[in-house]
Formats: structure tokens, sequence, C-alpha cells
């Protein structure tokens, strides 16, 4: 009852930080986005048909009365039809979202686990060569250009110039075969780029809880190396861990990857994204605003609740 | 292809990638030969080329029966039903409904008689247009407001793609995404990263007459188009178009060998995969590995001056007026064409005077050069007679998209101009973040100094000259806003002439009064290479309308299955 309540006290207290972020939003759209008007018009435009494609595009309306109507296609969460393509915006999000969750929660999940893994070695070696060695590579995973690091990985397992093993670009899923053919060069290349910043951030934070007392106290009881990893460090880290991981989730289901997306040629809700930004399709990007103001919500309360479940001492109150 | 179409309706035609889609998925009245170089149009929905009237104002076309539309929910039964004059007329009246959001009107606006009108009054599909008649079943008749030797280029174009009523009543604005169409092909799926075809089962019968099509043997018997003699396209059962933005993604998945078949190969490449530019020989490895052809785009690029701003225009001071002239001709006379050609299009380009580009019949290969060959003491001189001197030279700004390659080409041209003294810090890059936001600078006559390429819509020079048609001015197409009385004059004089040597007279007039006046630095013309498998035999091109060889590709499957075994 009391998570019940917490959870709707939440909801209603995220309608504040929904509202600003899609009045935000609108305004940068409306004001400092691209003009679809001049991406629908032929190659002699006459002024009328200028203004015609405006006001079909509504954008001769007042702009209260445009927010308006984006807050009620977001309580309606019907967000009308492609500017572009003419589809369905909850159509065009229900074919892509899916697309983009399965190509990029390996790599999420991956590096991650990996991240945590790799900085628990590290600090338990720390200063030693196996922590200097780690931490080099993610210097080298944060320092090299994700861009290039998809290049190179493409060329080396997918290119008839490298091992030839993986398909160069698309998306041609039927099967678990099909998939794992599919995924794993963006994979590895994202697992490559996330493992430098993960395992950094996660090695501060567990090298942070190892040097409390509580730990040196446990360690001079003599407590085993696994179960002080266990039970006194990693526990105890689990709050930034958590509101690292958590805070990812948002962007991970609506924003894909743009960057795996467009040079895996991969048609996930990141490329359509992008597009609808430098096109200037604003039911696209209501769409995908609202879908992130809304997740993040959600997130947020998700995180109290997991805060509390791995942290007594945190009250939902 | 290097982008994908942001919509699939005939409407919305208005690019190379458009067009490939729509002239797949859909029928138009006209098209272009697969193999005749130049272009040449031929009937396509239409039974023979139009009846037209002595004064050149009645267009009779008569159309095939037995073309049927795919079947979709969209008819009674799901059964497509067989394409009518009715037809053709709906879909050109799409073109003036707002509702619509059409692109091509520009091709038959104050040309159709009554078709202007017909929107003024609301756009009711339920009235008739006096000069857009489907006569009976099979025939359909335009009257024009005056003569339109072009009407017949603009049918072939995927603007002008036959479109079903009940499609565009059932779906909507829907027929950006959804294709119900007559062509050799139909969609099964697309996205923003593939578009995918299969076989129309229904498409008719029509034999491959490949001489009727323009087959050279001297230049296209490498090809192995011969075996497709005699048989009805379409040949391939499934066709896939994978849109892929980045180059070295595109050239892997081609170099693959199982993915990508044709690639317009990207720049970064063509160092590496030609032995010799002049004349153009591939690499023996690459030789022996693919076809490779190359030709010369049906486009220019070239930069326009905007007369509108009285720092380099027009001006109410005839005096300074006068000065401006010398200003632009001198900095015409400064660009340095050959260099840009070897930086940026490997020295591929064909560099020409003028606005009309080589691949038109009207083109004059004997037209003086003098206009790109570069005179930094002839510009000079120019500037030191007309007053003009680094403190009273004007602040340009140039404006193009935000990019690397843009600003690279800024800062060439700069470089170019210091030459004769013209200060960095007076010509100055814009850059706009998207293609739309610097469409609509162009659009509104806000950039000074517009770098440009431009496509041709058909291979007639009246497609580059109404480039500087006073009337086409902001926000149309002519983005320098010339307004020369006696260009527009000619113009509209050659624009009711049927081909003739009179009208190329008239052309090649219009063309030197442009550069006389110096409106533009023009121009050059790309050269494009075409890479596609050995097992795959066709002639492909890119140009005028893209796309519409693809229903005349077929695989040799006895190369494949050798390519298959690593041979």
């Amino acid at each position: 009852m009391e998570v019940l309540q917490f959870a709707v006290r939440k909801l209603i207290g995220g309608i504040p930080l929904v509202l600003g972020v899609t009045l935000i939003s609108f305004v940068l759209m409306v004001y400092y986005g691209p003009d679809k008007t001049f991406e629908l018009l032929g190659k002699n435009p006459t002024a009328e048909e200028i203004a015609e494609i405006r006001s079909e595009l509504g954008y001769d309306r007042p702009f209260f009365v445009r927010y308006g109507e984006f807050l009620k296609e977001l309580v309606t969460m019907d967000f009308g039809l492609s500017d572009s393509t003419g589809e369905p915006v909850n159509h065009m999000l229900g074919r892509t979202i899916p697309i983009s969750l399965a190509l990029v929660a390996p790599g999420f999940i991956l590096g991650n686990l990996l991240g945590v893994l790799l900085a628990l070695v590290a600090a338990y070696n720390r200063s030693g060569w196996i922590d200097k060695a780690i931490m080099g590579f993610a210097v080298i995973g944060m320092s090299v250009s994700f861009l290039i690091v998809i290049i190179a990985f493409q060329i080396i397992f997918s290119s008839s110039y490298g091992l030839d093993f993986f398909p160069v670009r698309g998306w041609n899923v039927h099967s678990m075969g099909d998939y794992v053919m599919y995924v794993t060069v963006p994979t590895l290349a994202s697992v490559f780029v996330a493992l430098g910043y993960n395992t950094r951030f996660y090695r501060a934070v567990l090298v942070e809880e190892m040097t409390r007392d509580h730990v040196r106290t446990a360690r001079a009881f003599g407590i085993s190396p696994v179960k002080l990893f266990y039970k006194h460090i990693l526990k105890n880290a689990l709050i930034p861990i958590i509101t690292r991981v958590m805070f990812s989730i948002p962007l991970v289901v609506v924003s894909g990857s743009l960057l795996i997306e467009s040079y895996f040629g991969i048609p996930g809700v990141g490329k359509i994204t992008f597009d609808a930004i430098t096109s200037g399709d604003q039911p696209v990007l209501k769409a995908v605003v609202s879908l992130t103001a809304v997740l993040f919500v959600i997130t947020l309360l998700l995180t109290d609740i997991l805060y509390r479940a791995v942290d007594p001492r945190v009250s939902l109150n | 292809m290097d982008s994908a179409p942001s919509s699939i309706d005939p409407v919305q035609a208005r690019n190379v990638y458009v067009n490939t889609v729509t002239l797949n998925a859909y029928d138009t009245l006209f098209s272009f030969k697969y193999l005749a170089r130049p272009y040449e149009v031929k009937p396509n929905v239409a039974a023979d080329m139009p009846e037209i009237s002595d004064d050149g104002l009645t267009y009779t076309i008569r159309i095939k029966q037995g073309v049927y539309f795919v079947d979709d929910p969209a008819f009674e039964g799901g059964i497509g039903r067989e394409l009518v004059a009715e037809d053709i007329v709906y879909s050109l009246k799409r073109h003036f409904d707002p509702a619509q959001r059409p692109a091509g009107a520009w091709l038959w606006q104050g040309r159709i008689m009554g078709l202007d009108e017909w929107k003024a009054a609301g756009s009711d599909y339920s009235k008739d247009v006096a000069g857009l008649r489907a006569l009976d079943r099979y025939t359909v008749q335009f009257k024009l407001v005056k003569p339109y030797p072009q009407l017949v280029y603009t049918l072939a174009q995927g603007y002008a793609a036959i479109v079903p009523r009940e499609a565009v009543e059932k779906y909507g604005r829907e027929m950006g995404s959804h294709a119900v169409g007559s062509g050799p092909f139909k969609i099964v799926s697309y996205d923003s990263a593939r578009i995918v075809f299969e076989k129309n089962e229904k498409f008719r019968q029509e034999p491959v007459d490949i001489y009727y099509e323009g087959y050279d043997e001297a230049t296209q018997k490498d090809t192995g188009v011969e075996v497709i003699h005699g048989r009805s396209p379409p040949f391939l059962d499934r066709l896939e178009i994978h849109f892929i933005d980045d180059n070295s993604a595109r050239w892997n998945s081609f170099t693959k060998g199982d993915e990508t078949q044709f690639l317009l190969v990207p720049n970064e490449q063509v160092d590496s995969m030609l032995s010799s530019k002049d004349p153009i020989t591939a690499e023996p490895a690459y030789a022996n590995k693919y076809h490779i052809k190359w030709y010369l785009e049906a486009g220019l690029v070239f930069m326009s001056f905007n007369l509108n701003f009285p720092e380099i225009g027009y001006n109410v001071d005839p005096e300074r007026e006068r000065r401006n002239k010398a200003l632009r001709c001198a900095m015409i006379k400064t660009f340095d064409w050959e260099r840009r050609n070897e930086s940026f299009y490997y020295g591929l380009g064909r560099i020409f005077p003028g606005i009309i580009t080589p691949v038109v019949p009207e083109f004059d290969p004997d037209l003086s050069k003098e206009s790109v060959t570069r005179d930094i003491e002839g510009a000079k001189k120019l500037l030191k007679d007309n007053g003009w001197t680094a403190e009273n030279l004007p602040t340009l700004e140039y404006g193009a998209q935000a990019g690397v390659s843009q600003r690279l080409f800024f800062e060439q041209f700069r470089g170019f101009m210091v030459k004769i003294g013209y200060p960095t810090d007076k010509l100055v890059l814009k850059q706009y973040a998207t293609f739309g936001d610097f469409s609509k600078a162009m659009s509104l006559s806000q950039l000074q100094l517009v770098a440009k390429g431009w496509g041709l819509d058909y291979p007639d020079a009246e497609n580059t000259l109404q480039l500087f048609y006073g009337p086409n001015g902001s926000p149309g197409s002519n983005d320098a806003n010339y307004n020369n009385p006696e260009y527009d004059r000619l113009f509209e004089q050659a624009a009711v002439m049927q081909p003739s040597p009179e009208r190329t007279a008239i052309y090649r007039r219009m063309n030197q009064i442009a550069i006389d006046d110096c409106v533009a630095i023009m121009a050059l013309s790309r050269t494009r290479i075409m890479m596609w498998h050995k097992d795959v035999i066709a002639m492909p091109d890119r140009e005028i309308v893209g796309g519409f060889f693809m229903k005349y590709v077929d695989i040799d499957k006895s190369k494949s299955s050798a390519l298959d075994k690593g041979n």
C-alpha cells in the first residue's frame, strides 16, 4: 500500500516535469527547428503555395493552440501522421522501438555487466598493473570516436577486407540465427565504447566504497574477498549503479542508437528520430519527446522503489 | 542509394530518391528509352506518342488496354482494376489540391487550360477541367494555354505517376508510405533503411526490343543486355534498394559480394580504383571483377550571385550597379574551375561555360571558354578600373548547409578570391543546420552567394535556362533573382517552340546573355562512375528521373553460381 501511494504521488508529481519538457521542446521545435515547409515544396513554388503548405502543416496557427493540441495528443497518445511519409506515428514507433530494443539491449546489458566486473577487478587490484591495464583500455574506449569504432569493426568483422564473418549492414531477422548475425558487430562496437565509460565510473564507485570504515573493519575480521565484495562493497555501491543503469533506460528504449542504426542500416527509432530532427517532422518529434518524458517519470519512480529494495534505510516518504 | 526517399507518394517525387521508387511501383504515360543516349522519350502506358494539333495546344493520348493496378484492399474485392484515362486526369489534379501537399504543380501551372482555376475554385474532384479530360476509357486529352513542348517529358516523371483514386481516398496521406500502382514491381516493405519490391505478376507483357531502346553495340555489348531482347520485363522476382548514407558502409557492402549489387562509386574510392583518368580506365583488379561504366551527370554545379542585394547586384544607383557587375565578373575570372575539379571531383568533371549542360542537344561545344578560364590579372584590372579596393569591397555571405565538405568548398572559394585582394573577413560562411533551413534561406532570398547543384528534370536546356528567368525569382528556382527583360523575352519566345535550330539559337543567345551579365560562376558537370557485379545484366543510370532502368535488370545465374564458388 505504501508503495502504491508513493507511486501515485510520484506520478502526479511527474506531471509538471512532463509539461515542462514538452513545452520547452515544443518551443525549440517551433521557433528553432527546421521549417518543414521548404522540404515539401517543389522547385518553383509560388508565395501562395508556400502559404498553403504552411497552413496544411498548421504553422499559421497560434503557438498555444498548437501546444494545446500537442497536450491532447499526449493524453490520447495519438500523434497523428508523420509529415514526411504520412505513416501513423504510433505505427512507426511500434515498428521501430522493438528493433532498437533488440539491437541495443545486448550491448547495454553486456556493457554494464562487464563494466561492473572489470571495475571490481580493477578496484581489487587498485594501483597494480591489472588496474592500470583495465583503466588504459577504458581510456581507449572513451577516447576513440564511436564512428571510428563502428567503421573499424565493420571492416574487421564484416567486410571482404577483414574476417567477413557477419553482414556489413541490414536487419533481415527471421530467426535467432539471423539475429545473432546482425546484432553481433553492432553489439561489439557499442560494448567496446560503453566499457570505457562504465568501467571508469563503476571503479570510482567501488573504490570509494572499499575505503569505508566498515569494509576495513570487515577485512580486519578476515572475511573472504568474495563475501567482502558481494556483501559489503557491491551491495552498498548499488545505489549509484542503479541510478546510472535506470536513467539510461529511457534513452535506450526511445532514442535507440542513432550512429549504430545509421551505419548498420537498421530501421530503428534512433534513425527516425534523427531524420525527424533534421527534417522538422514535428509529429514524430512530439511523440518521441513525450514518450521519453513519460518514461523518465516512470524510471524515477522505479528507481526510488529499487533504492528502497536494496537499502532498507531509504524511506519512500 | 545514398539516401532514403522521405515519401513514396508521386505528389512528392521531387528528387532522384523518390523518383527511383515511384517509377518502379507506378506507371507513367511516357518514359525514357533504356539504352538511348542522349535520352529519348518513349510511350509507356501511352499506346503511342501523342497526337499534337497543328497549333501545339492539344495533345491527345491513347493509352494501352489491359494495364492493371496491383491487388490492394483499396479496390473492390481487393483485386486491382484496370488503369483508365480518368486515373491520369485524377493523378494530375492531385498536384493542384493543397490537401495532398503536392510538390509538382510547377510543371503544369499556367499551362493546362482550367487547371489553375479548378484549384482556385476549391479543388473539387467532381468538377471537370477543360484542359484535362478523359475523352473515353482509353483516351486522355490535354488542352494547353500556350504551346508547351516539354509536356511529354513532364509526363515521364515520378510526379506524373498514375495513382488510383480509391487508394488515395482509402489511405490519404499514408500514400507516402503505401504504394498502389501498376508499375513493374509492387512494394512489400518500406522503412528508413530499405525498400523491398516484388515482381508485379500482373505487369503487362511487352517484349523488349533493345534496338528500339537505343542499344549501341560498340559501347554496351559488354553489359550483356542483348540477352533481354525479346523477353518481357521485369526480370527480377525481388528487388531491394538499401538506403546507405555512409560511403564506407556502401563500399564495404558492395565489395563484400553478396549484399549490394549496384554502386555509385563514392569519391573516396575513385583514386584507388582508377589507373587513369584520361581516358578513364579502371584498375585491372576492379575491371576484372565488376562492370564499370561512367557518364556525365544530367545536371551541373554552379554558384549564383543574388542580385537582389544592392552590394553585389541591382542598385538604385546605376553607377554602383555597373561597378557591381564588374565585381561579379572579376570574381568569375578569379574562380579556378580546374582546381575545383581536381580538389573535389578527382579531375573527372567537365567544365563548361554558361548554364546549358553538355548532356542536352542544345549544348554548344564551341562556346568560348573565357568565362571558365582563370585570369587573375584581368580580374585585378577590372576591379581597379571600376574603383574597387580592399577597403570598399562589400562583405558577402556564402550560404551552405552545415558540413565539412561545404566548409571546404567555401574555404577554397575564399582562397581563390584572396588572389585578387578580397579580404578574408569580407567573405563569410553562413551555415544552416539542415537542408530545409538552407532551402528556406534560398527561397526567401536571404543569401548573397548561393552554391548549388541542379539535376535536370528533362533533357532540354529550358530546364536550366529557367534558372535565370525573371518570374522564377525567389521563392522560385532563380536564386540569382536575375531580371533581364531581353533574357525573359527570349525565354518566353523559346518556351512555346518545338525543338528546332531556331530554338537552339535562342537558347544559346540566352546562355551568352547570362554569361555576359556575370550572373553566376558556372559551371561543371560531374562524372558518375557506376559499378555492378558481373552476374548482373544492366545498364544502370540514375540521371533525369532515376531508377527507370530497374525493370530491365536481369541476373546471369551461371555467373552467380561461379561467383558463389569463388571463381
